[in-house]
C-alpha cells in the first residue's frame, strides 16, 4: 500500500468530509442528470416504444410532439418510393386541451396510431387487448398516473377533448407524461380529436427491410427534398427530441446548475480538506526537503491522496445513488440511470477531486526547511 | 580558500582502511577537513529591528568528528547550523563542504549536493504520524535513492535493527517511546548513508536516560561510521561525548574546546598549522575571530 493511502486510512476522519463531499458530487450529478434524462426521454416514448425505422414529418420537426400537419399521400408517396422502405403507415400525434368530467382543462397529447399487429406507430404499452378495444370511434386509453390529473376515476369514465366526447377503455402502465398525459386512440380518432382534415396526418413512419439501411434512407430523402420535409432516423428523432426540451427548457438548465453547484461544493470542501491535511504535515515535509528530496515527490503524494479521495469517494456513492433511484421510482419519479451518463459524471467528479489537489499543493510553497531550526 | 581538497570517510577500525568515497570518487581520510566556513555573517529583519544572528564566524569541522555548537538561546547555533547545512543563505562569507562552495551552487544543485551528503536530526521528530517506522525510512530511500521498494525494505530493517529497533518496525510515532521516535529520526537521517549529519537539540525532548542513548548513537555513527555529526545544543551533558565544541553568544564564535572525555586514541585531532600548539583534551581555548566585526 502506497503512503498516500497509507496516510488516507491512517488519517480516515481528516480526509472523510472530502470523500464524503466528492461522494455527494457524483451522486447529486448523477440524480440531477438521471432525473434530466428520465425527465425528457418521455418527451421520446412514442419513438422509443414504438417498431418504426424512419420518421418522416413537416419541415423543422423540432420535437416530436412539435409536429405539424402533413398531406398523407405525398408523405408517404416520398417515403415508400424507396427500395430499402418495407412498409409505411400513417401516425397523428398533437397537443389539443382535455375537459375534464368534473370541470377545468387539462392539455393532453392524443396519440393515434394504427391499431393492428404489425402496427408501426403503436407503443409496446399498448397491449393487444387495448388496442382491440380501441377500435371503436370516440375510445381512448390513458396512463393510470394519469387518471387523477385528467379528473377521472375508472375505466368507463367519459370527458371531452375539443367538444368530442372520448370514453375511456384501458390503462396503461409506465407511459409517464411531461406536458400533458398521453391519450393513445386509432387514427381516426386521434383526426377528429386533434381536428385534422382527412387528408391530414403528422408523420409517416416507415420501416426498413434491414434497420440499417434507415440512416441511408434519410440521407437520401434529405438530398432529394431538402428542406421540404423533416426525415429522421428513430434514434436520432429520439435524441433530438430530448435535446430540444433539454437545451429550450429552463428546466434542463435548472437541474444542470444545481449539479455543477454540487460539484463546487464538493471541489471547495475537497480542496480545503487536502490543503489542511498538507499543511498539517508541514514540518514533516520539511525534513525531507532538507534532505534534498525533491518537492515535485510531495506534490505527487498530495495528487496521488486526491486521486484515492476522489476514487473512494464516487465508489461510495455508487450504492447511493441506486438506492435513491428506486427510491424515487416509488414515488413515479423515473431516474434514467444511463451508463454512459454515470460513467461520465464520475470521470467529472474524479477530474474535479484531481484540480482540488492541485489547488491543495499550494500549501507545500510554505515548505521550508530552514524554519526547523528556528 | 583556494582549491580546497577536503575527504571524509568511513573508519574500518581494524584496518584502519577508509570504506567512504568522496565526490570525486577519492578515498576519505579521517581527521581531515570535511568543512570550511569562512567569515559567515547572517542578519535578519530590517531597520531597528535588524539583528545580527550570526556575526563574521568561521569554523573548521573535520571528518569522522562529533562536533557541537552551543551557546545560550538567542546565541545563533541555530542559525549557524543552517548556514553550514546549505538550508539558509549567509549575507556573506562562504562554506565549503566535501570540496564545494554549496552557497555558489544553484538551488537545484545544492539540493542534489544535501540529497547525496547531508542528512538531519530536528528538534521535533517530525515523523508522518499515519507511517510505521519501517515506512518512514523507505520512503527517504525510495524518494531519494531511488531504491527499489525491497531493496529500501531490507535497508530500513537492517538499519533499524542497528538502532535497536527491531521488531518494532511496523509500529507507528505514537506507539513509539519518545527516544525510540528519536532513534527512528536518526535512522530515517541515515538510510542515505550521509557523509554530514547535522542535529539540531536531538535530546531536548527526550529524558537524559534516552538523551544519552541517542549521543552515543551519534558518537558511534562517527567512530564506526565515519560519518560527521554536526550537532547543536544548549545541553553542557553532551560535551563529553564531543570531539570538538564550538561555543557561540551572540552571534560570535568565542571558543572551542575538546570534549572533556575524549581519548587521545580515539580523538580525531585537527591538523596542526605550523608552529600551531594545539589543546589536549578537556582544555578550552579562547577563539579569536578571523576578521573582527
Amino acid at each position: 500500500m502506497g503512503y498516500s493511502l497509507t496516510t488516507l486510512w491512517y488519517e480516515r476522519q481528516r480526509y472523510f468530509p472530502a470523500i464524503l463531499a466528492v461522494g455527494f458530487s457524483s451522486l447529486l450529478g448523477c440524480l440531477q442528470f438521471g432525473l434530466l434524462l428520465g425527465l425528457f426521454a418521455i418527451v421520446s416514448i412514442p419513438i422509443d416504444n414504438s417498431r418504426a425505422d424512419i420518421w418522416l414529418g413537416a419541415p423543422q420537426a423540432l420535437s416530436v410532439d412539435l409536429g405539424r400537419p402533413i398531406r398523407e399521400s405525398q408523405a408517404v408517396d416520398r417515403l415508400a418510393s424507396n427500395p430499402e422502405v418495407d412498409r409505411c403507415e400513417t401516425y397523428l400525434q398533437g397537443f389539443a386541451y382535455w375537459a375534464k368530467p368534473n370541470g377545468g382543462m387539462e392539455l393532453c397529447m392524443v396519440m393515434g396510431c394504427r391499431l393492428d399487429d404489425s402496427s408501426l406507430g403503436r407503443i409496446k404499452q399498448l397491449t393487444p387487448e387495448l388496442h382491440h378495444q380501441l377500435t371503436e370511434p370516440g375510445s381512448i386509453v390513458v396512463d393510470e398516473s394519469d387518471l387523477s390529473r385528467l379528473g377521472l376515476k375508472n375505466i368507463g369514465d367519459t370527458a371531452e377533448i375539443v367538444g368530442n366526447r372520448v370514453r375511456v377503455v384501458g390503462l396503461t402502465k409506465g407511459v409517464k407524461s411531461l406536458a400533458g398525459p398521453y391519450v393513445m386512440c386509432s387514427v381516426t380518432t386521434a383526426r377528429s380529436l386533434l381536428r385534422l382534415m382527412p387528408e391530414q396526418i403528422t408523420y409517416v413512419l416507415g420501416k426498413c427491410h434491414d434497420p440499417a439501411d434507415a440512416p441511408k434512407v434519410v440521407a437520401r430523402l434529405r438530398a432529394q427534398h431538402g428542406t421540404d420535409i423533416s426525415v429522421f432516423a428513430a434514434d436520432e428523432f429520439s435524441f433530438r427530441s430530448r435535446w430540444h426540451w433539454l437545451t429550450k427548457t429552463k428546466a434542463g438548465f435548472a437541474l444542470g446548475y444545481a449539479a455543477v453547484l454540487g460539484l463546487l461544493v464538493g471541489a471547495v470542501v475537497t480542496s480545503q480538506t487536502l490543503y489542511a491535511a498538507t499543511a498539517a504535515s508541514l514540518r514533516e515535509f520539511a525534513v525531507l526537503r532538507a534532505m534534498g528530496i525533491p518537492r515535485w515527490r510531495m506534490s505527487v503524494m498530495v495528487m496521488t491522496q486526491a486521486s484515492w479521495v476522489g476514487v473512494v469517494g464516487v465508489l461510495l456513492s455508487f450504492p447511493a445513488i441506486y438506492g435513491l433511484s428506486k427510491v424515487a421510482d416509488i414515488y413515479g419519479v423515473q431516474v434514467l440511470l444511463d451508463w454512459r451518463m454515470v460513467a461520465s459524471v464520475s470521470g467529472i467528479t474524479l477530474v474535479m477531486a484531481v484540480l482540488s489537489g492541485l489547488y491543495a499543493l499550494r500549501s507545500l510553497k510554505y515548505v521550508e526547511p530552514a524554519l526547523l531550526l528556528r | 580558500m583556494s582549491n580546497p581538497r577536503y575527504f571524509c570517510g568511513s573508519l574500518n577500525q581494524s584496518s584502519g582502511v577508509i570504506e567512504r568515497l568522496c565526490n570525486g570518487g577519492e578515498p576519505l581520510r579521517l581527521g581531515e577537513t570535511i568543512m570550511q566556513a569562512d567569515n559567515l555573517t547572517r542578519g535578519f529583519g530590517t531597520g531597528s529591528q535588524f539583528t545580527l544572528a550570526v556575526d563574521h564566524v568561521s569554523l573548521e569541522v573535520l571528518s569522522g568528528q562529533f562536533v557541537l555548537i552551543m551557546g545560550p538561546s538567542g546565541s545563533g547555533k541555530s542559525t549557524m547550523l543552517a548556514i553550514l547545512s546549505g538550508l539558509l543563505k549567509p549575507d556573506s562569507g562562504s562554506v565549503y563542504c566535501l570540496g564545494e562552495n554549496i552557497w555558489s551552487l544553484t538551488d537545484i544543485e545544492r539540493e542534489q549536493f544535501r540529497l547525496d551528503h547531508c542528512g538531519f536530526i530536528f528538534q521535533g521528530y517530525n515523523l508522518f504520524s499515519a507511517l510505521s517506522a519501517r515506512q518512514q525510512l523507505e520512503m527517504v530511500a525510495t524518494w531519494g535513492n531511488h531504491f527499489s521498494q525491497q531493496e529500501a525494505r531490507l535497508r530500513a530493517d537492517g538499519l533499524l535493527e542497528r538502532l535497536g529497533l527491531g521488531g518494532k518496525g511496523h509500529l507507528r510515532p505514537s506507539e513509539l517511546s519518545g527516544g525510540e521516535k528519536q532513534r527512528v529520526a536518526i535512522g530515517r537521517a541515515l538510510i542515505k548513508n550521509p557523509n554530514l549529519l547535522f542535529a539540531d537539540e536531538p535530546t531536548s525532548a527526550l529524558d537524559w536516560t534516552h538523551g544519552e542513548e541517542v549521543v552515543k548513537l551519534l558518537r558511534h555513527l562517527t567512530r564506526e561510521e565515519g560519518a560527521t555529526v554536526v550537532c547543536v545544543t544548549h545541553d553542557p551533558r553532551l560535551v563529553p561525548f564531543a570531539d570538538r565544541v564550538f561555543h557561540m553568544e551572540d552571534g560570535h564564535l568565542v571558543r572551542q574546546s575538546y570534549g572533556y572525555m575524549s581519548h587521545p586514541e580515539e580523538a580525531v585531532l585537527p591538523l596542526p598549522e605550523p608552529g600551531e600548539i594545539l589543546p589536549g583534551p578537556g582544555d578550552v581555548v579562547t577563539f579569536r575571530p578571523r576578521i573582527a566585526p
